[in-house]
């Protein structure tokens, strides 16, 4: 949606190279970076065997496909699988999965329902809750920051904010089903949905019109739709998906940065000094590690792409974090630093008509539980070695040891 | 290469030359202009960018998108008959000597 203009390639371009590895092994996703660099290194669009379709990793072809709907488009789901053929198994995301002029009508309701001025009202609330619990880490000084800030803070204001009712050892167990059927239809998959299976009713039924909480943003979206500025039907699919979207890569967010600000004991220490800073922190932990890894787009017709020639029909995974470290862009990419000029550049946001409609919510939740934190601790290191939940398109911490020094 | 001066909440002015193609947006925060916030980086989701243009210049900007104009009424120092997002602002020729104000509060 940049009023930019962008190049459009014709013509006849060179076969994409075959890359013949799996990036949803839980040993790639484990450690995505050297999947990463070969993806990048290798060609501008690379042809992924395993799964017949192509793939991208640097930032220029990142942005064109996520951006370039009419060639690129999203109505075929922005999951693995193709939602036009038979056997669709996931359910279609009413505002994600359509394309512009659809889109956009859709997608101006929406945000009129969250738009920058009905959240900056949330702040004060958000503050308090920050309050609470910095004042109970504070206390425990040994957390997980993962449970203890992270969880503990988004899982409470964002299903507050949206007014719904999500118990938090529901909330990760439906962000690992949801990130993981973007991708195949793998044995990690499918051990996330066996997981889910007795709360599936519970989940169907949390984003209905009755289970709407008084004053939440979701009841507005029922009032949106009945009042004719969204489709019939579409209020429940559209709840569900800020469901989807906002919680896990929020919550991913926030432990990315607490992870590289633990490591880096002097770029905390100027938070602490300015705790306005903490911005910058933020939008650098998902530029470093991005929360949303992989989507996914559909070739319209037959084009070209960074010379290469890609055919009608076959589906385009958009590696997203990997073009967050592509040394065409960045430099040192695989360092963490807080005074780059990332806002607006990265694509940890994606990037275009679909570009994340919840990015002000997610960057205020983060600044505010950030700076609660960093103006009442002095001091955070690392007491045990981070782990990582494993998700075919989410990247996120499972279990972050810190130890926390209050002033 | 066509210039663009941006005046300051404090009343300061800061002229940039800004190439034919490019956004004021990308033009003031690359210069490092803090009252040019440009969050979502041109995507008409964050308001952050919001100027007023100088009035004679305004028959020369492009037309605002039915986006653009919803925006604007989304903008924390609120919407004046001369309200723009900068990020919506492509340079032109036409466009060389233009005068922005910086809208007062961006965030
Ligand atoms: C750090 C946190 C977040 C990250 C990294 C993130 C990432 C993304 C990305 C990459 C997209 C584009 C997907 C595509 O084009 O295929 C997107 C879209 C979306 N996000 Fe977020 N998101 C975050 C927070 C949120 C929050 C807090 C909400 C809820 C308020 C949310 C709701 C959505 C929705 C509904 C869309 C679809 C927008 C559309 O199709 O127009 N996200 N997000």
């Amino acid at each position: 949606m940049s009023a930019e203009p962008r190049p459009v390639e014709d013509g006849k371009g060179g076969l994409p190279p075959v890359l013949d590895v799996d990036p949803f092994t839980e040993e790639v996703l484990a450690d995505p970076y050297p999947f990463h660099e070969h993806l990048r290194e290798l060609a501008p669009v690379v042809e992924l065997a395993r799964y017949g379709i192509y793939a991208v990793g640097r930032h220029d072809e990142v942005q064109t496909v996520m951006s370039d709907h009419e060639r690129f488009m999203a109505a075929a789901g922005t999951g693995l699988y193709d939602l036009r053929k038979p056997g669709a198994w996931r359910s279609r995301s009413p505002l994600l999965e359509c394309d512009p002029p659809d889109h956009t009508r859709m997608r101006m309701a929406l945000t009129r329902i969250i738009s920058p001025v009905v959240v900056r009202k949330w702040r004060a609330d958000f503050e308090t809750e920050a309050q609470r619990v910095v004042d109970r880490i504070i206390d425990m000084r040994e957390i997980d920051a993962v449970r203890d800030v992270a969880e503990a803070f988004v899982l409470t204001v964002f299903p507050a904010s949206l007014g719904v009712d999500i118990p938090h050892e529901n909330a990760v167990a439906i962000g690992d089903m949801n990130f993981n059927a973007i991708g195949p239809n793998n044995d990690i998959f499918q051990r996330s949905l066996r997981k889910v299976e007795p709360i599936l009713e519970w989940y169907q039924q949390s984003f209905q019109r009755e289970s709407m909480i008084e004053g939440g943003f979701g009841q507005r979206i029922y009032e949106a739709e009945d009042a004719g500025e969204l489709p019939v039907d579409s209020a429940p699919g559209l709840v569900r998906s800020f469901i989807r979207g906002g919680m896990d890569t929020t919550i991913a967010g926030i432990g990315f940065a607490l992870n590289q600000l633990a490591r880096n004991p002097a770029q905390w220490a100027k938070l602490h000094d300015d705790p306005a800073l903490v911005k910058s922190a933020f939008e650098e932990a998902i530029r470093h590690e991005s929360p949303s890894q992989t989507q996914f787009r559909t070739v319209v017709r037959n084009t070209v792409l960074g010379g290469m020639q890609l055919v009608a029909d076959r589906k385009v995974a958009i590696f997203m974090g990997a073009a967050n470290r592509d040394k065409r862009k960045w430099e040192r990419p695989e360092e963490f630093d807080i005074s780059r000029r990332t806002t607006g550049v990265h694509l940890a946001f994606g990037w275009g008509a679909h570009q994340c409609i919840g990015q002000m919510i997610a960057r205020m939740e983060a600044e505010v539980i950030l700076s609660a934190l960093a103006r009442r601790v002095r001091r955070i290191e690392l007491s045990g070695t981070p782990t990582y939940r494993l998700i075919n398109t989410l990247r996120t911490l499972e279990c972050l040891p810190l130890r926390v020094e209050p002033v | 290469m066509p210039k663009v001066t941006f005046i300051n909440p404090d009343e300061s002015r800061v002229e940039l030359d800004v190439p034919v193609g490019q956004s004021l947006m990308r033009a003031a925060t690359a210069a490092g202009i803090d009252g040019i916030v440009g969050d979502c980086g041109g995507g008409l989701t964050c308001a952050t960018c919001h100027v007023l243009v100088q009035e004679e210049f305004l028959p020369d900007t492009p037309p605002v998108t039915p986006n653009e104009d919803q925006m604007l009424d989304f903008t924390a120092m609120g919407r004046h008959p001369t309200s723009r997002l900068s990020c919506q602002l492509v340079m032109t020729e036409a466009l060389d000597g233009l005068v922005v104000r910086i809208a007062d509060p961006q965030l």
